[in-house]
């Protein structure tokens, strides 16, 4: 029995420790420390609007190196914001799937909870949807999560067991139910706000 | 490569999906809906008395989508359970399980209905212990405390198993803060009686009372610190007849201390029904023993 819970435990870490890299911490002037999660290999970073509000922005690496970062898109209704700094062959995580998530699944996010920096925190999807009671009316595409979120997880990644990113963690709905925007959200969000500046899809243009 | 995590994580969700077969939306108040269990084939649910805040115009959202009126079967605040019934047959009863499974520790899974899909939050058993009563007076067989996350609307739902078994109803209602599970025993129990009279009966004595403090030497006599002061008397009530006297200070029943309301709506359980007890009650500063025949509540 123990055995079994060992596993599991050594696979959790293993999990957290194959995402923690594509974690960033992203600061301002005027607030605490949010979160943010590398998008694109060539410095496109996703963290929320409510991180990103006021530049200038500075992108801090697990890595330890310390980028100045530009504004390039932000959507306040979606609560969605991507930034961009000048570096290569960043660590990324591969988009899941998030229409194959059900109640019950395992997920985990990772941020900066009161500013510890890289912290994990675990629980199961309680449900998705528009509609769900606590949630802001006239919003989509959230994923409703039995795990403790904090100031400074805003922007971090929400992985599935696959180390998949399923979502990025937004708000705190409680002490013990987080809100992420879904992946698709995500997606979505850089098509529209990307594909309306000139030369795209990349970071790298910018 | 996360064998183990994706395994626990698939079950989990199939665990979810096997419980929402019997589990049920139940709109009854003017706020968020919640939830409910499905007890019969056809058509009885089990929900908290809580959540049904009114006797009409209930509705109840089957798996399939489906949404049909229900009726109050009857309802049972002291235990915070509440029975209805739907117009249909061919559902999936929910699997109960044998109380002696649950282990503190186990894995165990909140499940709701409160909109259209089946819902879900994990935790561990927490706390298993005896037999307790709530503050109304209600028997509950068994302790069963979880540090699931109560989600709104999950209130009625079932604490689930890692074999999808229901180990009860959960009620964020009965311990304000905590996660009680009302057990399978129990449910049994109150909704027999439910099904079979529509209600719950319990005992009556016919008095109102108030909690004062005992005499030192009448505290150091009986162990007690405090008794209940009977500030009413109804006529012709068990209590009248049994010699019960406005201004007697009530200190046992049957034995049993009478330390505050809770401990006299305790003793006042269906059990005792039609039983002469011995009553003892402080009266010109002398302690007497009455016997009273208690009733039943109309």
């Amino acid at each position: 029995m123990a055995s079994l819970l060992q596993s599991l435990n050594a696979e959790l870490a293993g999990a957290i420790a194959n995402v923690r890299n594509s974690v960033v911490q992203v600061r301002d002037r005027w607030s605490g420390a949010g979160a943010g999660t590398i998008w694109h290999p060539d410095g496109l970073i996703v963290t929320n609007a409510h991180v990103a509000r006021r530049g200038p922005f500075e992108v801090a690496l697990s890595d330890g190196r310390v980028f100045s970062a530009h504004l390039i898109a932000r959507d306040e209704r979606r609560d969605l914001a991507a930034l961009a700094v000048q570096a290569h062959d960043l660590p990324t995580i591969q988009p899941g799937n998030v229409r194959a998530l059900q109640p019950g699944q395992w997920v985990f996010a990772i941020g900066h909870p009161w500013g510890i920096a890289n912290a994990a925190t675990g629980g199961i999807i309680i449900g998705f949807g528009s509609h769900l009671p606590e949630h802001p009316a006239g919003r989509h595409d959230w994923i409703v999560v039995d795990l403790h979120l904090r100031p400074g997880n805003s922007g971090g990644p929400l992985v599935d067991t696959a180390g998949q990113l399923v979502g990025v963690n937004t708000m705190i709905s409680g002490p013990n139910v987080g809100i992420a925007v879904s992946v698709e959200a995500v997606k979505l969000f850089l098509r529209q706000s990307l594909s309306a500046a000139p030369a795209a899809d990349s970071a790298t243009a910018v | 490569m996360s064998t183990v995590l994706e395994s626990l994580s698939n079950e989990l969700a199939a665990v979810v999906v096997a419980a929402g077969a019997s589990i049920v939306r139940v709109e009854g108040r003017r706020r968020q809906a919640a939830s409910g269990v499905i007890w019969s084939e056809d058509g009885i649910i089990i929900t908290a008395h809580h959540v049904v805040e009114r006797d009409e115009n209930i509705g109840v959202g089957l798996p399939d989508g489906s949404r049909l009126p229900a009726q109050l079967v009857g309802r049972d605040p002291s235990t915070d359970l509440a029975v209805l019934r739907v117009g249909t047959n061919g559902l999936t009863p929910a699997k109960w399980a044998a109380g002696d499974t649950l282990r503190v520790g186990h894995l165990v899974l909140a499940a709701g209905r409160p909109e259209e899909q089946v819902q879900a939050t994990l935790g561990v058993i927490s706390a298993l212990e005896g037999e307790w009563r709530t503050r109304a007076g209600g028997a509950i067989d068994a302790y069963v405390q979880t540090d699931v996350v109560m989600y709104p609307g999950f209130s009625g739902g079932p604490l689930v198993s890692a074999a999808s078994e229901f180990a009860g109803i959960n009620s964020s209602a009965l311990l304000r803060g905590l996660s009680i599970t009302i057990p399978a025993a129990t449910i049994q129990r109150v909704a027999g009686a439910l099904l079979a009279h529509g209600k719950i009966t319990r005992g009556f004595l016919g008095v109102s009372a108030q909690p004062v403090r005992l005499p030192a030497a009448i505290a150091a006599q009986m162990a007690q610190e405090t008794g209940l002061l009977l500030v009413a008397v109804e006529g012709d009530s068990p209590a009248e007849r049994g010699g019960l006297l406005l201004g007697d200070t009530l200190l046992s029943v049957d034995d049993a201390p009478v330390r505050h309301m809770d401990d006299l709506l305790a003793v006042l359980g269906s059990d005792r029904i039609g039983r002469a007890v011995p009553v003892r009650v402080l009266r010109g500063g002398q302690v007497q023993t009455l016997q009273v025949t208690i009733g039943a509540r109309a």
